[in-house]
C-alpha cells in the first residue's frame, strides 16, 4: 500500500548517498594528507638516519681497540648504530660494485677497515656532522672521518622544502575540501528550497525547521568521516605490508588523533554549511525562489 | 479600532516588490465573520490575503491581524501570526518530500504537539471533515488537485485557528464537494472563526450569502448589497 512513498524514500535516500560518499571522499582525499605529513618526519628522520658517516681506521690496529672505540661510540648519544667493515669485506665491496678484481690486479689490498656509523636525525645536520667529526678524530686509531658533505645539505634543504610544500599544499587542500562538501549541502538544500518556504509558511519557527536539516547533516558528517577513516585504514594496512620499511604507522595514538581530527572536520564542515544554506533560504522571501 | 475587529487594514498599500496592487485598502472584519473576497484574475485578491498572513510585507498604511501589527511585526513573530491563521493556498503549498499524513504532522509538531496518539487522531479528524480519511498514507503527487485542495484545507483547520483565509478553496473542486466545504466553512464561523474566502464561483455567493468585498482597479470595495441587488434583478 505504501510502497510508493518508500520508492521515493528510497530515491532520497540515494541522493543523501551521493552527498555522503562526496563528503567522505573529500575527507578521505584530507586523511591521505595527513597521513603524508606524519610520515614525512618519519620519512625524512629515515633519510636522515642513513647518512652514513665512515671512520677510516690506521693500519694495524688491535681488534681489542677497535672494539673498545666501536663501544665508545655506540655509547654516545648522537650515534645510533655502529658496524665494523674489514679490509677484506670492504675490497669485496668495492669489487663487487667495480665488477674488477682490482686486489689481484693490483698485488695488494688497498682498502682499509672501517667504521660504519649512522647517526640520530636530530644529528644529522650539516652543523652537528662537523662537531662529530672532530669528536670522531680525536680517537686514537681514528685515521680520518668521511662523510659525503654535500648529502648532508641535500638532504636538510630537500627535507626543509618538502615540508613547507606539504604544509602549502594541506592548507590548499582544506580550502578545496570545505568548498566541495559546501556546494554538495548547498546544492541538496537548493533543491529543498520550497519545502523550507512551505514550512515557514504553515507557520513552523527557524529552529524548528533547522533542526531536522541539521540532524541530517550530522549523521551525513559522521557517515562521510567513518568511510574516509575506513579507507585511511585500508591505506594504512597496505601500505604497512608493501612499504614496511619506508613507511610505519606503528604509532596508533597520532594515527587515533588524525583519525578523531578528521571525524570533527566532516562534522564540523557538514554542520556549518548546512547551517548557512537553510539560514540563507529562510532569510529569502517566497518570490525570490523561483 | 473596535475591540472585537480581528483584521484591520488602515489606508494599506499592497504591493509585490515595486507594483502596486491596491491603494488606500480599508478593511475591518470582526471576529466570526464570514467575507467573499472577489476580483478578476490578478486583481489582487492572493496578494491581499499575502499581506495578511505577512509574506509580503505592508509598507504603506496600518494594519492588524489578530493582535499583530503588521507594519512593525518582526520576522520572529510571523510564525506565531500564521498560527492564528489556517491558510488554504491556492497553489496548495504541500510538502512534496512527505505523505499527506506526514504533511500534517509537522504542521501539528511544529506548533508544539508532542503526544503522537493525540497527533493521529486529530490528523484523522481533519481527514474525515474533507472526507479523505483513507488518503493519509499517499504522496501529494498521487493526489489529484482537487484531493490536494482538500488536504490543504484539512490542514488549516489542524490547530482550529480564528482566522482562516482561503484563497480560491473551491477552484478544484467540483458542484457538490464546493457546496460541502463552504457549508464546513460556515459551520466553522458560527463557532467565532473568522473566514476570508477569495473566489470565482459566484454561484457560492448567491447559495450561501455573506459579506462580500471586491478588488477591482486596484481598491478593495464593499460589495455585499450591490450585488444581491444585481444578481436578483438578473435572475
Amino acid at each position: 500500500m505504501a510502497y510508493k512513498e518508500k520508492g521515493t524514500k528510497r530515491r532520497l535516500r540515494s541522493s543523501y548517498i551521493t552527498s555522503v560518499i562526496s563528503i567522505s571522499l573529500v575527507l578521505f582525499m584530507l586523511g591521505l594528507m595527513g597521513l603524508l605529513i606524519l610520515n614525512a618526519q618519519q620519512l625524512s628522520n629515515y633519510v636522515k638516519e642513513n647518512i652514513g658517516v665512515s671512520i677510516i681506521l690506521k693500519k694495524n690496529v688491535k681488534e681489542v681497540e677497535i672494539r673498545r672505540l666501536q663501544k665508545t661510540l655506540d655509547a654516545t648519544n648522537y650515534v645510533k648504530a655502529t658496524q665494523f667493515v674489514d679490509e677484506e669485506t670492504a675490497a669485496k665491496e668495492l669489487q663487487k660494485e667495480l665488477g674488477e678484481d682490482f686486489v689481484s690486479f693490483l698485488g695488494y689490498n688497498p682498502l682499509m677497515a672501517s667504521i660504519d656509523v649512522k647517526l640520530y636525525a636530530a644529528y644529522a645536520n650539516p652543523d652537528s656532522i662537523a662537531k662529530i667529526e672532530k669528536d670522531f678524530t680525536k680517537y686514537n686509531p681514528v685515521q680520518e672521518v668521511y662523510y659525503q658533505k654535500s648529502l648532508v645539505h641535500l638532504v636538510n634543504d630537500n627535507v626543509k622544502r618538502i615540508g613547507l610544500i606539504l604544509l602549502a599544499f594541506s592548507a590548499l587542500l582544506l580550502i578545496i575540501s570545505f568548498t566541495l562538501i559546501n556546494n554538495t549541502i548547498r546544492l541538496s538544500i537548493y533543491s529543498q528550497r520550497f519545502i523550507i518556504n512551505t514550512m515557514q509558511l504553515v507557520g513552523a519557527t527557524r529552529s524548528f525547521i533547522l533542526k531536522p536539516f541539521m540532524g541530517k547533516s550530522l549523521v551525513h558528517g559522521i557517515l562521510g568521516a567513518l568511510i574516509a577513516n575506513a579507507m585511511l585504514s585500508g591505506v594504512i594496512y597496505i601500505s604497512q605490508k608493501e612499504l614496511s620499511q619506508v613507511i610505519t604507522f606503528d604509532n596508533v595514538e597520532i594515527l587515533g588523533i588524525l583519525f578523531i581530527l578528521i571525524l570533527l572536520l566532516g562534522i564540523f564542515i557538514t554542520w556549518i554549511s548546512t547551517l548557512f544554506a537553510v539560514n540563507k533560504y529562510l532569510r529569502l522571501e517566497s518570490r525570490s525562489l523561483y | 479600532m473596535s475591540e472585537s475587529a480581528i483584521i484591520v487594514l488602515n489606508k494599506a498599500t499592497i504591493r509585490q516588490a515595486d507594483n502596486i496592487i491596491l491603494t488606500d485598502v480599508n478593511l475591518k472584519i470582526e471576529k466570526g465573520e464570514f467575507v467573499y473576497l472577489i476580483g478578476k484574475v490578478g486583481s489582487g485578491k492572493t496578494s491581499l490575503l499575502k499581506t495578511l498572513y505577512a509574506d509580503l510585507p505592508l509598507s504603506e498604511g496600518g494594519g492588524s491581524v489578530a493582535g499583530y501589527y503588521l507594519k512593525i511585526i518582526k520576522r520572529k513573530q510571523i510564525p506565531f501570526l500564521r498560527r492564528k491563521i489556517g491558510i488554504v493556498f491556492q497553489d496548495f503549498q504541500l510538502l512534496t518530500d512527505r505523505s499527506v499524513h506526514h504533511n500534517l504532522e509537522f504542521v501539528l509538531r511544529a506548533t508544539g504537539w508532542k503526544n503522537k496518539n493525540e497527533i493521529d487522531r486529530r490528523i484523522e479528524d481533519v481527514l474525515e471533515k474533507v472526507n479523505m480519511g483513507k488518503k493519509g498514507y499517499k504522496m501529494p503527487h498521487e493526489l489529484s488537485g482537487g484531493e490536494q485542495q482538500r488536504i490543504v484545507i484539512a490542514r488549516a483547520l489542524l490547530n482550529s485557528p480564528d482566522i482562516i483565509l482561503a484563497d480560491e478553496p473551491t477552484g478544484n473542486l467540483d458542484p457538490e464537494t464546493s457546496d460541502e466545504l463552504v457549508e464546513l466553512l460556515r459551520d466553522i464561523s458560527k463557532n467565532g472563526r473568522t473566514i476570508i474566502m477569495a473566489t470565482h464561483q459566484y454561484d457560492l455567493l448567491q447559495k450561501y450569502p455573506a459579506r462580500i468585498m471586491e478588488c477591482i482597479q486596484g481598491k478593495l470595495v464593499e460589495k455585499s448589497e450591490k450585488l444581491e441587488e444585481t444578481e436578483s434583478q438578473s435572475s
